[in-house]
């Protein structure tokens, strides 16, 4: 592997150390200052709070309605999750594993949809959910993440399904096992990194999603987290401590799953993306 | 294997139906739409190319070739920055540093939070009044720089991409890493033996061997480029301010069809146009992406 010389090594040192806490004070920073008072947030932006305010944050998590935009994220992500794991696992089992007519063609169709931007067809999506009664509700997202995420799921599982070997499948066909059995028993349980990355993936995808709420929500009880962060910056654009109080809400919980889960965030994020 | 074709629609029309209905058939029917005039409500008025004369020939081209340039400046120095630095970083950490596992989460945690927040957070950073980053300048002496990085017509693009990058660099740093570990290492032990400066190895041997993880990240990083949108709405908002100054196709395209106050033209039909535009700059490169990562994995 790469050696690095003794200056470089310490060169290398201080240039990654900078770049930490590029990434690292900001964040110290929006948590301190989540803890100010007006004033101070003023006078000292910089230095460590004098005295916690800790009523900022009840009065955030309050006008932010934090716990309504947390409720709703984890509802749309965690149905879109599993839908779409459902959903795709099916479709690439069948596709791997059996012949039919059109079986390359209605591969490729869906693979098609690995390249087309999704937000660009929002307009009719809007319209499309509007005829449907499905604007302003949680099943319309669902509906919109599960469909936009399946194309990336179903090309990640057919690769891993078709590692299977299929003497294994054919092997339970003779046995007397069902097509269904096979999916369910031996299929799933060989393809569980495939599906934990597609899980990570279409979850984190869904979470961080601003565009589709923005346009397809305008009620506040049924806002996920982004949009309500941004009803709440809308609304006290000046009250700083408390949108800091509100940003640190919104990502704790992210940052603390993400800290302890690295490893595997790591790996399925960027696995899926370049595969 | 053989299956009853009964099975078969079991287990593929799910899917189909669903990506059918709320993928492919709206992407046509955006492409229909632009070609009528409609509110929103009421009937669609078939204009045949207006729409497309007015944004490219008409009062409406000045706003749209203003967010394209946008578009193209935003890809250019986003790509610059986090390919570089991305490779930099990356090369150091292939050099197995003490705690380069725990530089790798620093480095991807800013991935984890939505952009949207990411943008709100960096626009109170900015603000002049409260600023980390004016106050950190006064800080260290360089008062004379500190200047309202949101609303100055010179710098407010510019840090919104700084700020994208700040979001996205740790992806590339991985991305880059992953391909550099994957490089066999004989090849740099060879030119270690044979006395090589670790200047010449990276140049000569580990960038020419990551460039087809290069070509796949310009491609990806030029879609993201055309689908800007949270972060111009989180940092300067709906309006593209100073003066339009940070507009990109993203927020032209809301402005026009979902209205915001302030915008001349609002019309599904005119919106839907702006749609084909980015998908018909966004589409060969997407083909691409998809044949180069199909081609990757020869299933077929």
């Amino acid at each position: 592997m790469v050696r690095l010389t003794k200056t470089g090594t310490i060169l290398a040192y201080v240039f990654l150390t900078i770049y930490a806490l590029i990434i690292v004070v900001p964040f110290t920073m929006m948590v301190m200052n989540s803890f100010k008072s007006m004033r101070e947030l003023f006078l000292k932006p910089f230095s460590f709070p004098s005295s916690f305010k800790f009523d900022n944050f009840s009065k955030a998590w309050k006008f932010a309605n934090i716990h309504v935009g947390y409720r709703n994220s984890l509802l749309v992500a965690g149905a879109t999750v599993i839908i779409v794991v459902l959903l795709a696992s099916m479709f690439a089992y069948m596709v791997s594993k059996y012949d039919f007519s059109f079986r390359r063609g209605v591969f490729l169709y869906t693979m098609l949809g690995l390249a087309l931007p999704a937000r660009l067809a929002v307009i009719p999506i809007f319209i499309l959910l509007r005829n449907m009664n499905l604007t302003n509700s949680l099943a319309g997202l669902v509906l919109i993440y599960s469909s936009i995420n399946l194309p990336f799921s179903i090309f990640i599982l057919k690769n891993f399904i078709d590692a299977v070997p299929n003497e294994l499948c054919e092997a339970a066909r003779i046995d007397g096992a069902s097509v269904g059995y096979i999916y369910y028993k031996l299929v799933l349980p060989l393809t569980k990194p495939a599906l934990s990355i597609v899980a990570i993936v279409t979850f984190v995808n869904v979470w961080n999603d601003f565009f589709f709420p923005l346009i397809l929500i305008n009620d506040r009880s049924k806002a996920t987290i982004t949009l309500a962060m941004s009803m709440f910056f809308g609304e006290y654009s000046i009250q700083w401590p408390l949108l800091f109080a509100g940003l640190t809400l919104s990502i704790a919980p992210t940052v603390i799953l993400f800290l302890i889960f690295s490893r595997f965030f790591i790996a399925g994020m960027t696995q899926g993306a370049i595969k | 294997m053989r299956v009853k074709a009964s099975y078969v629609l079991l287990f593929i029309l799910p899917a189909l139906v669903l990506y059918s209905l709320f993928v492919v058939y709206p992407l046509l029917d955006s492409l229909t739409l632009s070609f009528y005039s409609w509110k929103g409500v009421g009937p669609k008025i078939f204009v045949g190319l207006k729409n497309f004369r007015e944004m490219f020939f008409g009062s409406f081209s000045k706003e749209v070739f203003n967010a394209f340039s946008h578009n193209i400046y935003f890809f250019i120095v986003a790509a610059t920055l986090e390919l570089s630095l991305g490779f930099l970083i990356a090369f150091l950490l292939a050099s197995k540093l003490k705690g380069a596992k725990l530089f790798r989460t620093v480095v991807y945690m800013p991935n984890m939070i939505p952009l949207v927040i990411v943008g709100f957070m960096w626009n109170l950073f900015l603000n002049p009044q409260i600023g980390l980053v004016n106050n950190f300048l006064k800080f260290i002496g360089l008062k004379s720089l500190a200047r309202p990085w949101l609303g100055d017509p010179s710098t407010a693009l510019l840090s919104i991409i700084l700020v994208n990058t700040w979001r996205h660099l740790g992806f590339y740093v991985l991305v880059i890493l992953a391909a550099i570990l994957n490089i066999p290492p004989d090849l740099i032990e060879a030119a270690y033996i044979d006395g090589a400066s670790n200047r010449k190895i990276a140049t000569k041997i580990v960038l020419p061997l990551v460039l087809p993880t290069f070509r796949t990240l310009l491609i990806l990083l030029f879609i993201g480029s055309f689908n800007v949108f949270d972060m111009v709405y989180a940092m300067t908002g709906v309006q593209a301010g100073p003066f339009r100054k940070t507009d990109v196709l993203g927020t032209v395209f809301y402005r026009t069809a979902f209205g915001g106050l302030g915008s001349a033209f609002t019309d599904m039909g005119l919106g839907a146009a702006v749609t084909v535009f980015i998908f018909a700059i966004v589409m060969p490169l997407s083909i691409l992406y998809v044949f180069l990562v199909e081609r990757r994995e020869r299933a077929w």
